[in-house]
Order: structure tokens, then sequence, then C-alpha cells
């Protein structure tokens, strides 16, 4: 058995010999032994019945029953059952993310966000920004009106004096500019070549706040087209990934992992997974999924680069250049990537035209182009220049601006240098915000045009070349808003409104590229139906790579060797639940924990170990960075020497209540650098101070002391034995011997089986499991109280040196224990055993003695301290009308005092099994999918039938690699675990 | 030891407030004999005149032998000419329905009205009841509804417990004070006995806290199940419509109503007052707002197409006899022992249903004899989750 720790503290303790302490009394009165306390009766006693008697007199007699009204429709819709969901296919794309989604609603309501399987790119997977966005709908912070001056008017109003300024301008022949974050709707586009037409001056500024400009600069030298290409991680044996978070943020994070989890699959016969070397400069998601993790710093990635690319060119006798050898030895990674020529993927996440040209050269030489790399099909959600958004300030700050429009963008905080682009801005006459939410460059502009919420529009998206999808409105607009389409389509005094745009735009360049449908309507209803719409591929010539690399690597090496590497180097980052910020106001998503850190509600400064022991600074000290921000410490294992990270995101000043000054805005430390924005920084000063600042971490929340149950083995082994490493299990098997019956379920019995090789930790599954079942949001003091709500919680182990940990992801939900500890302890029977192996947890019938908290191994059962909904100092999604209208109507909201747990979605299972009934049809395997199942973009969890000898899950219940935390207790638990299984062959790097 | 007795009498007194408190405030409902509940849809007790006559005092007017020939078959009396039946009749109008019971049977319910005529009777008399005259038209009948009170305080104390209390109140007395009974053993056993006797009452009534068995509340429009369903054949599933595909029965939206009311405008009993309030509704574009009748705690999900689609349970069953009546009215406790006791009786569609052949075990035991029918408890009706998730 490894030594597993989750925290740099737990494995100090184990070392230190804890003393004791003497247990003092739990009850005592002061001047009163023990003993009288127990014979006595006080008055206080009397007067405490008294008044219990009094209260309970009061509240019974106001147990008047109330009048409950039924209101029915005036004219029922249709397609609206009272009772059953309905699902459209739609399209969330928020200017970073893509993703084909499902969208449920009941009675009108959109409740649930589900990924679209007939989606080529998502394949049903989701993201937790993606579930989490059913809430950004119902946000209170939402933009009710439109505004001039921050004063309500009206549509007409603000569009009669827009198009007066619009037209000042075009007469006077001046400058617009819409400044937008990537536009994939091939609709807007053009329409904004329309916009165009009518006033001559305009220009379309694409502006990321989290940018890939540097590869479509690399590709447009390298294949002279300047786009992100089809990266295919499921062709590749040998992925190599430097700096790129491709699991869990990094361009198309939920393709990627469906891609990279296919090729981790070991039950399906499959004898041999994908082999993945990672080296980053902060300890990623995709870092912890690693066979191979190499922890270096960002400047050392070049050089790196610049060798392996060396160390391959020998192979195919090209010119290799002069470069001084990299910290790491490559020579054995370049034998290995050469061994899978043309099944490789070698991936940079830089900034830096220089690295991504000699990436491109490395893949070119490995032959990975038109194998796991794909030029042809551009990757679209990634269109900004940075250097075009440089030349916007400097023309504001010239005067030479004279109307810009923000569509979908946040300058103003995200920006680095926001004093210069607010006094650009101030120089500019027509400012136009069309933000959905109030941010901080809505608050700074004249007129505010508030777009709708993507559950409330039309819209149509391509992020990949061929690949097209749909958005429909899901809910009638809940506030005086309007399509940013729409404000745009007015402008131009259009009369056509923009779902009549979109059909013209599919009708005229889509309807006539497919020719399974010779009617538009039938050929529209059915893209609208399935949400997507895949085009063939046109097969093309594939460019060659023809570039001289030589003056790229000159450029890296000069480049290199001109920095000063005195300081730290600071790396700013994406989170997978903020992300750039534009969703902080969720409080969902404010309530993830960090997939490694562990950290909810704040962001901070990740220090590796080695740096905390030298300075002194542990968790929670504040520290200031560069005299700009004071952000609080955390030791974070695997982050390299010498630098720190913060994540991007936070800090937000104008928002709703939820995101409001959590955090600090770390963009401010971005720079622009050859016209690249750079997300790490060198020469950084951390200054100590003597404050601290809580955090709010659920890292040793759960510890389960060491125990087996994180079990791994390598693949060698595996092959081998498959067995390997999971020998607990037959042990804990043999010794299984019980005088009592086991128990038997006459028709059912659910069970759960989670794939820990496939499971990347990514949190989506905490998310979908909150939105599902209406799992309170407690806040950061709560959570510090260690009474987070969560149903599942992913427990991270760390394995191995500090420095260079070994990392494993573990979904622990409640484990439906056949034999359950929790059951027999309960005194009023609220928690019992289920005819279908379900445990079950009765909300009406609990009395909150928290016994069976107490008496469950596996820590899963939640206690509500407070009643969370309706409550003023629980502000977050639970306390107006508006947002309790994402609650889940079949799922009981609990109150104060009692205990609830996972379920296994139990509303999910009735309801399939009642189509079964009505259908009178027997329950098909895998039908009944669990919200974390359904959702997992890895497909790691798996739910169904163990009585079905023929389900998956029954199946994967029986695999040599199939094992139950804490077995030894017999509990019989219904979740089965399968044993990571790593690609490891330990390079000597 | 004075220093326990002290603990334990203080207890006691203040459990007594409480359980006084408790009986003070649960409406107390008298027990009627079942049959009588068939009575109840058409006849009140001191309550006014529903269809038929109020009975309050029935037994004085008339003597028994009249009324067991009248209860068990009025028809035939008015056709025998019987000279009270025929200007009973005369005045109400609407024949009352033969009843088959036993002599027995029939006096039960003749001392419950006797009892129950005797009773004070505190509920504030509505409006309705004193505005309007006795008239002897149909239609009047109809508007005669009483509004249902639900939340009336009755003080009807009940004996059992009055004298439990009194009881307590007394040995205590004596206990500290007057010390008649020598022996404090006698006190307490006496204590405790009256005890068990009161709190079984309270018992008994805080149970029936919340339930709503025999709630009528006045709905906006008087729509009348009799008229649609006996009268106009309309089926339930015509205005029910999602009661087999979804959780809620579904009550109709206002165009449903006005697929028929377009055409009929005006009804047999109200004429056209009740139908323009649909107009009127359509028109202000309102919904009506009925007065939901059969409520169930929010905890509970119960699913209508579970019971009538697949478990083809009758309307009738849980919602009585809804073709007879005027004004919906809850007949069943909803309660859930009422659920738990028709699960563990009701066979499901074992055979007929594709769905539980996936029960493998039960049809190996159906064939081996071991058990000869499987009812809802045993494919999981009776699992806690299976209606409270």
């Amino acid at each position: 058995m490894k030594d597993y720790w989750k925290s740099i503290d737990e494995k100090n303790l184990r070392i230190v010999e804890t003393k004791q302490k003497e247990i003092e009394p739990e009850f005592s009165i002061v001047g009163l032994s023990s003993e009288d306390v127990k014979l006595r009766s006080t008055r206080r006693d009397f007067l405490k019945i008294c008044g219990y008697t009094a209260v309970s007199a009061a509240i019974l007699s106001s147990c008047e029953t109330p009048v409950r009204k039924a209101i029915p429709y005036l004219i029922q819709p249709e397609e609206i059952t009272p009772g059953i969901a309905n699902y459209y296919a739609s399209t969330y794309f928020d200017g970073n993310d893509y993703c084909s989604i499902l969208v449920k609603t009941r009675e009108g309501r959109p409740i649930k966000i589900e990924g679209n399987e007939l989606s080529g790119i998502s394949r049903g997977g989701t993201m937790p920004k993606i579930q989490a966005s059913v809430l950004n709908l119902y946000d209170t912070a939402r933009y009710t009106d439109p505004l001039i001056d921050k004063a309500k008017t009206s549509w007409e109003q603000i569009d009669s004096d827009i198009k007066k300024e619009l037209n000042n301008i075009s007469t006077k022949e001046g400058n617009l500019i819409i400044l937008a974050s990537t536009v994939i709707s091939p609709s807007t586009k053009q329409l904004f070549g329309d916009f165009k037409e009518k006033y001559p001056g305009t220009e379309i500024i694409y502006y990321d706040a989290v940018s890939s400009s540097a590869i479509l600069s690399a590709n447009k030298l390298s294949f002279d087209r300047a786009v992100i290409p089809e990266y295919k991680f499921d062709q590749a044996q040998l992925i190599v990934g430097f700096n790129a978070d491709f699991l869990g943020t990094w361009i198309m994070p939920v393709e990627f992992t469906k891609q990279y989890s296919q090729r981790r699959d070991l039950t399906n016969g499959e004898t041999s997974i994908s082999r993945h070397i990672q080296f980053e400069s902060i300890m990623s998601l995709t870092g912890s999924n690693a066979d191979e993790r190499y922890a270096i710093k960002p400047s050392e990635e070049a050089i790196l680069l610049l060798n392996l690319y060396n160390a391959l060119a020998v192979k195919i006798n090209s010119p290799t250049y002069k470069v001084k050898a990299s910290s790491l030895d490559v020579s054995q990674l370049a034998e290995e990537l050469w061994e899978n020529k043309g099944k490789s993927l070698v991936v940079s996440g830089t900034n830096s035209i220089p690295v991504q040209v000699i990436v491109n050269a490395i893949n070119s030489l490995l032959n990975n182009y038109e194998n796991t790399i794909h030029i042809n099909h551009a990757v679209l959600v990634k269109q900004a220049h940075d250097k075009d958004v440089l030349d916007v300030v400097k023309r504001m700050n010239d005067g030479d601006v004279d109307g810009l429009i923000f569509y979908n963008t946040n300058p103003l905080y995200d920006f680095p240098d926001v004093e210069n682009f607010k006094n650009g801005l101030s120089q500019v006459g027509l400012t136009i915000s069309l933000a959905e939410t109030a941010d901080e460059t809505s608050d700074a502009c004249k007129y505010v045009c508030p777009d709708n919420n993507f559950l409330e529009s039309w819209n149509d998206a391509e992020p990949k070349e061929g690949y097209f999808s749909l958005a429909q409105p899901a809910i009638n607009k809940l506030y005086n808003t309007r399509c940013a389409q729409d404000s745009f389509l007015s402008w131009i005094d259009s009369d056509s409104d923009y779902y009549s745009y979109i059909q013209n735009y599919w009708k005229e360049n889509l309807f006539n590229k497919q020719d399974k449908y010779p009617v538009f309507r039938t050929f529209w209803n059915h893209c609208l139906q399935n949400g997507v719409l895949e085009l063939k591929e046109e097969s093309q010539a594939h460019p060659d790579f023809k570039l001289d690399v030589t003056t790229y690597f000159d450029e890296l090496v000069k480049s290199h060797s001109k920095a000063t590497h005195e300081g730290l180097e600071l790396i700013i980052y994406e989170t997978i639940a903020i992300g750039n910020g534009k969703h902080a106001n969720n409080p969902w998503l404010q309530e993830l924990p960090d997939a490694i850190s562990k950290v909810t509600w704040d962001n901070y400064v990740a220090v590796s170990p080695k740096y905390a022991k030298a300075q002194g600074i542990e968790n929670e000290d504040v520290v200031i960075i560069n005299d700009q921000i004071e952000l609080p410490v955390i030791v974070q294992v695997g982050q390299p020497e010498g630098t720190i990270a913060i994540a991007m995101g936070y800090g937000r000043t104008v928002a709703g209540r939820v995101a409001k000054n959590i955090g600090q805005n770390s963009f401010g430390f971005t720079e622009f650098v050859d016209d690249l924005r750079q997300y790490s920084v060198t020469n950084i000063q951390l200054t100590k101070t003597k404050k601290t600042y809580p955090l709010a971490l659920t890292q040793s929340h759960h510890s389960m002391e060491g125990r087996g149950l994180i079990r791994e083995a390598t693949l060698s082994d595996y092959l081998k034995n498959p067995s390997s490493g999971n020998e607990e299990h037959e042990k804990a098997e043999e010794e299984a011997v019980t005088l009592y019956k086991k128990p038997d379920y006459k028709g059912h019995h659910w069970a759960l089986a989670i794939d820990l090789n496939k499971c990347s930790g990514c949190g989506n599954c905490v998310l979908a499991c909150q939105v599902e079942n209406n799992v309170a949001v407690i806040g950061k003091e709560e959570v510090r109280n260690r009474r987070i709500m969560h149903w599942i919680r992913i427990d991270r182990y760390f394995e191995g040196e500090e420095d260079r940990p070994a990392v494993v992801h573990q979904p622990v939900m409640c484990q439906h224990c056949d034999n359950a500890p929790c059951e027999n302890v309960c005194p009023v029977a609220a928690t019992s055993h289920s005819d279908e192996g379900l445990n079950q947890m009765t909300y009406n019938r609990c009395i909150g003695t928290r016994y069976c908290m107490n008496n469950c191994p596996y820590r899963v059962r939640r206690f509500n301290w407070y009643d969370y909904s309706d409550s003023k100092n629980f502000e977050y999604n639970l306390n107006n009308d508006v947002e309790k209208m994402a609650l889940n109507p079949d799922v009981t909201v609990r109150s104060r005092g009692i205990v609830e747990k996972c379920t296994f979605c139990l509303q999910r299972i009735q309801e399939k099994k009642l189509n079964a009934k009505k259908e009178n049809r027997t329950l098909k395997d895998g039908e009944i999918k669990t919200a974390c199942a359904q959702t997992c973009p890895s497909n790691a969890i798996v739910f169904g039938d163990l009585n079905d000898k023929n389900s998956q899950v029954s199946k994967l219940f029986k695999d040599p690699r199939s094992y139950h935390l804490l077995e030894a207790l017999h509990t019989l638990s219904s979740v089965a675990y399968l044993t990571k299984i790593r690609n490891k062959k330990n390079l000597t790097v | 030891m004075k220093e326990k007795i002290r603990f334990l009498i203080t207890n006691l007194l203040s459990t007594i407030l409480l359980v006084f408190a408790i009986q003070f405030f649960v409406q107390s409902q008298t027990n009627a004999p079942e049959q009588y509940k068939v009575c109840a849809a058409c006849h009140t007790i001191g309550e006014g005149k529903l269809i038929g006559p109020d009975l309050k005092g029935i037994t004085e007017k008339r003597d028994e032998a009249w009324l067991i020939d009248f209860i068990r078959s009025s028809q035939t009396m008015i056709k025998n000419g019987d000279e009270e039946a025929v200007k009973l009749f005369d005045e109400y109008k609407i024949p009352m329905p033969d009843n088959k019971m036993t002599d027995e049977e029939i006096k039960e319910i003749l001392t419950f009205i006797r009892n129950s005529s005797k009773e004070p009777v505190l509920a504030d008399k509505t409006e309705s009841q004193s505005v309007v005259p006795a008239s002897s038209t149909s239609e009047t009948v109809l508007e005669d509804f009483m509004p249902y009170q639900l939340a009336k305080s009755r003080l009807r104390l009940n004996i059992k417990f009055l004298i439990s209390i009194l009881l307590i109140l007394l040995m205590l007395i004596d206990l500290i004070f007057t010390r008649f009974i020598k022996f404090r053993i006698i006190h307490i056993v006496i204590i405790l006995v009256a005890l068990t006797l009161g709190v079984q009452v309270v018992v008994a009534k805080a149970i029936g806290l919340g339930r709503q068995e025999g709630y009528e509340p006045d709905q906006p429009i008087k729509f009348s199940h009799k008229v649609h369903v006996t009268g106009n054949k309309i089926d339930c599933k015509y205005c029910h419509s999602t009661v087999e595909e979804s959780r809620y029965a579904g009550i109709p939206s206002t165009s449903v109503c006005l697929n028929c009311h377009h055409v009929v405008r005006e009804g047999q009993h109200t004429g056209t007052t009740e139908i323009n309030k649909i107009y009127e509704a359509f028109e202000s574009q309102k919904p009506i707002e009925w007065v939901k009748v059969h409520n169930l705690p929010d905890h509970v999900f119960f699913s209508h197409a579970q019971h009538v689609a697949v478990g083809k349970v009758d309307c009738n069953h849980c919602h009585g006899e809804v073709e007879n009546m005027d004004r919906i009215r809850q007949v069943n406790s909803l309660s859930m022992g009422w659920c738990i006791n028709c699960h563990r009786n009701t066979e499901v569609q074992f055979k007929s249903n594709e769905y539980y052949t996936s029960f493998m075990k039960l049809h190996d035991d159906i064939k081996s004899g071991k058990i000869s029918k499987v009812t809802v408890d045993q494919v999981g009706g009776n699992n806690c989750q299976a209606c409270h998730n």
C-alpha cells in the first residue's frame, strides 16, 4: 500500500506524536458539581418547559390548513404536459467555451443543462461552467431594462438616440468599433457585414481575455491559415503537453476530455492506453491526470522544446540549431515520440509565436499532421489577435475612435492596463454596451442595451469548420431585454428579426450543402431538433510545413538568454469553475472546490512547498505581490520552485452580490510582449505580511487515513495480472464471511461503477448533482465550518515526492451499502434500505440526531445546519423567487435540521421506471442515468442494474480491477471503483 | 427524594398544559359511522340545508320506524303515497337514493344524528344561510352552498380527556396538600392511568392534524361534477387529460372548458351566471383560480400516471363518487397509512405488464407456489423513497 496523503499538514502530522488532550466534561453549570446537575431540577428547568409549552401552544393554534390554489393554464400550450420535462437542443457559447446542449425545461422553466449526444464535438459531455449556466438566466444582477446614463429608458428611446449618434459618426466619416470576444455565429458575422454596409466606418475587433493569438499566428506562418487546428487526442498514442490544460480549460476541454478518456478505457477489452506526459508550471487538472508530470518554470519551456526539436531533427538529418541544454534531458522523450511517429501529439498553451512555431515543427517532424492534427478543420472558438485590441486602445487614446460597441466582452475588468483603457474610453463619444449582466465595462458606458440570456435567444454557431449548431430560446424573456443581434438589426433599420435572419442565412448558405432534405422547412426542423448540423468533410490537401524555423530558434534563444530570471515567475491561470470571471456571480461555480487545491470562494497565491518552507510561509498567510495585490497563500505541491500562480477571474468590482469583492483581480499582472498577451511574467516580488486570511478549503474535510481507497497499477503490471494493485479486494472477498443472509433484491439492484482510470477530476459531476438535486450553496463561512453540502465530493490524493507528486481523483458519493452502518443507528428509521438496493433518506422523518453521519465510514451524509432557502444569511440562489425557478420540482428542498445525501438520482429512476411501465416494456440497460453519469465528459461513471447480468455495470463489477471503498468493513457497497492504471515508463529526464 | 418529586410534578404539570393546549386547538371531529358518509353528501346536522334537508332534530320530529323506511327507500314511500314523504319530495325535488342497510346500521346513524343534534353548535352561521330564504327550487339549493371553514376552532372537549385531566389534578392536589389517600402508590397509579388516557386522545387528535378528510371548499365557479359526469357522460380523462401521462391529473385549462361551452351557454341549474365566469376569465386573460381539494404535503411525490395508467386504479377508488358530487369533497383521509394499506392489498398488473418480467425471483416464487399474488409492496411500492424523494 502506498502512503497517500491529502495535504502537507497531514503528512507532517503523521510524524509528530499528538498529545491526547484532557477531555473536559461536556456540560457544566457554574457552581454545581456534576452530581448536583444530574439530580436537581431547577427553576430554570421549569421555565424552559413552560416556555416550550407556550410556544407549542402558540404554534399549534396557528395550525390552520392554508387554502391552496390550483391554477391551470388559460390556454395550455400543446407541447407542455405539467409534470413532464421537455428538452430543447441548443448551444452554449460564452465567448470561451462551446458545447452543444439539451435544455431541460419544466412547465416552461429551464432547470438543467445536459450534453447533446448528437454533437460530434461535445458528444454529450459538459463542463462545470456549462452545467451552472442555467442559474445565470435567473441571476438577479441581470439588467432588466435598457439604460441611458444609468437611467432606465425604453427601447424606442435608446434606439433613436443611438441611431442618431451612429448616423452622426457616419456622416463625419468617423470610426466605429465593435469590440467583441470571439464570435462563432456565422449569422452574426454576416449581420456585422450588413452593419458595416450601413455604417461604413465600422470595424469588428475580437478581443479574448484568454487568448490563443500565438497559435493563430504560428499557423498563419506555418500553413498560411490563421486558425487553431483540430486536435485528435483519441488518435494519439503519446500525448506531450506543455502548459496546455486541455482537460480543464484549454480551447475545447469538453471535446478533448471525451477524446482523451476514450483512449484511457480498459474495460472494453482494450490492452493499450495512451500515454501522457505533461510539462507544466502550475498544478493543473491535465497535469494531475498525466502518466508522468514534470514541473517546469514558464521560462524553461522554450528551451525544452528547442532541445526536443533538435533531438528529433537529428533523426531525419534535418539541420539542428545551437541551443543550451535544458534542465531536463529530453533525449528519451524524443526517442519515445519517434517510436510513436504519426501517433503522437505535442501541444503547448503558451501564447508565444516562436514557441508555437517550434511545436508545429515538432509535430511536422513527427508526421502528426493529418493524423492527430488537422489544419483543414479549423477550430473557431478563439479568433482574436492580441495586436488588434492594442491598436484599439492606442487609437482611442489618440482620439481616433468615435464610437465603441462592447459585445460579450469586459475589457475594463480583464485588460492588463485597465487605466489606459479607461482613459482611452473617456475620449470615445459613443459607448454602447450589450452586456447581459452588470459588469465593469457596461458600468462605464453611456448606453446599455441588455442582451438576452442565451437560454432566451435564437443563435447559431460554427465552433469548428463544417460543424454547425443552433441555439433556441427555452423560455420567454424574463426582463425587458433584447437579443444583441436584434439590437444591431434595429440599428440598421432592418425589418427582419434575428430569428428570420438566421433562417435566411441557413437557407442561403447551409441548406444547399446537404442533400438529405429537399425542403428547407424540414431541413430547418431537423437541424433545430438535433441542435447540430455536421456537414461532410471536403477532402482538401493538407498544406506542408515548409517554414524555416531558424529565425524562431534564434529569437527564442535570444529572448531566453536576455530575460532576467531574478525574483519569482508568476503564472496567471484559468480555473475550471470561474474561468475568465464572466460567470463569477454564479454561486454554484464559486462553491465548486478547485480540482487540485480544493479551495472555494477565493483565489490565492500558489507557492511551492520548498519555497514556502524557506520563507516560512504557511497556508492562509497573506503576502503582497509586487506591491499590487494582497492575497493569501496556498502551499501547492507540484508547483515548480521559483514560481507562483494566481487564478484569474476573481476580484470583480461591478458584479452581482455573489461575485463582488471575492478574491483579487490578477489580470493586471498579464502583459503584452511583442503584441502578444503573456500570462506568465517574471521578476515578481513576494513580500510577507503578518496578516492571515481565512480560506475555505475542503481539502482535509474527509481524510480517510491512508486506507486502501485508491488502488492503482502500472499498465505493464496490469497486462501481466489484471487484478494487479487490487490484491486487497480478493482478500476482502475471502474474509467476507457472515452469518447473516445476503440481501436479496427481487427486482432491480441499482449500482454505480466508477472507472478511476477515466475520471479526470474536473468536478462536473459535483455540479450536475448540485443542479439536479437542489443542493444548497452555503457560502464561505459555512464551508470553512466543514458543512459543504455537495452530495459528491472529489477526493484528491497525492503520492510520492512533494515537488513531483502523482495525483489521483476519486469521486465519492453515498455508497448505498447493502449492509449500511447508517441505517441501524437511526432512532426514527428515517434512513432505511429499499427493495432495489438503495439506501433511502426520508427527510420528513429525520429529526437530525446525526447518528447516521457519525456512523457512516464514507462521510457522505450532509446535515442542514440552517435553512439555506429563504434566509437572509444565505443570499445565494435559494432566497428569491426568480432564482428559485432553477430548482428541480422533482426533488424536495430540504429544510433545517435534517440529513441528506446522494439518492442515486431516485427521481430519474422513478421516471424511467414509470415510462417503461407505461410503455409495457422492460427497462433497457443504460436508460437510467444519474446526473453525474450523464454529464461526465469522460464517461467514467456507469449506472445500472446489478440484477441484470448483461448490464454494463454488472460487467464492471466483475472486472478484476473493481473494488469497493473500505470493503473490509463488509458494508457491501453498491459503488465499485476500478483501479487506476498508469502508463508509466519512468523516463529519466 | 423531595427534589425528584418536585421535578416530576413540574414536568407533569407542563405536559398537561401542553396536552391541554393541543386539545384546545385541534379541530375535533366527531366520529361518524361509516354509512353516514353517504348521507353527508346531501345533508348536514345543524349546518343548514344542502341538497337535502338539515337533519338536526330529525329524530325528535319523526318516529324511528318512518325514518328507517324512508332511509331504506324513500321512492317506495312516495309511490305508496306517504303524506310526509310526498311533501318532502315536493319541497326538495331531488329523490334520495335507496340505501341497502340493516336496521342496526340505520339505527346507528340515527343515534349519531341524535347525539350530534344535541351538541351545541358554536360555529358561527355563515351569511349565505341566513340571507338565502328556504326556497324549493333546485337552483337555489346549489347556491345554498355553505362555505367550508376548515380552521374553525370548536370547543368540543372530549369527555375522556377532561376526566383524565381532572383526575390528574385531583390526585396531585391530594398528593401535595390534602393527603386523603394514605398510600402514595395509589396516586401514582391513578395519575399514570389518567395520563395514558389523555395522551391517547391527544395522539389520536394530533395524528389527524393537517388531514382534510371531508374538505369541501367553495370553488370560484360552481362547477358540478355530477352534471358533467353523470348528466353529460363526459369521461374523466377528457378534462383531466394528463392523468395517464404525468404525475398530475391536470386541472383543465380554460380553453378546454370552452371546447363545449362555446356552444353550451346556459346550465340546467345555474343558468348563465356560472358559465359566464368562463368567458370572463377568458376575456380578461386571467386563469380561474380553483381551490385545491386533495392536498398532499410537499414532501409527498404522488404520480397519477403510476396509479391510473400502470396500476389501472379507478379514479373513484381515491376520489370517491365524484360523479355524484356537485361540489368536490375529499372522501378519503389521504394519510400515509391509507396509502400503505392499499399498497399492501392491491395486486399489481404483474403478468400483463412486460415491465415486471425483470422481477425474475417473484415469477419463480409464483411458479413454485410460494406466493399466490404480487402486491404493490412486493415490488417496492412501500419503499420510503417511492414517494418521498
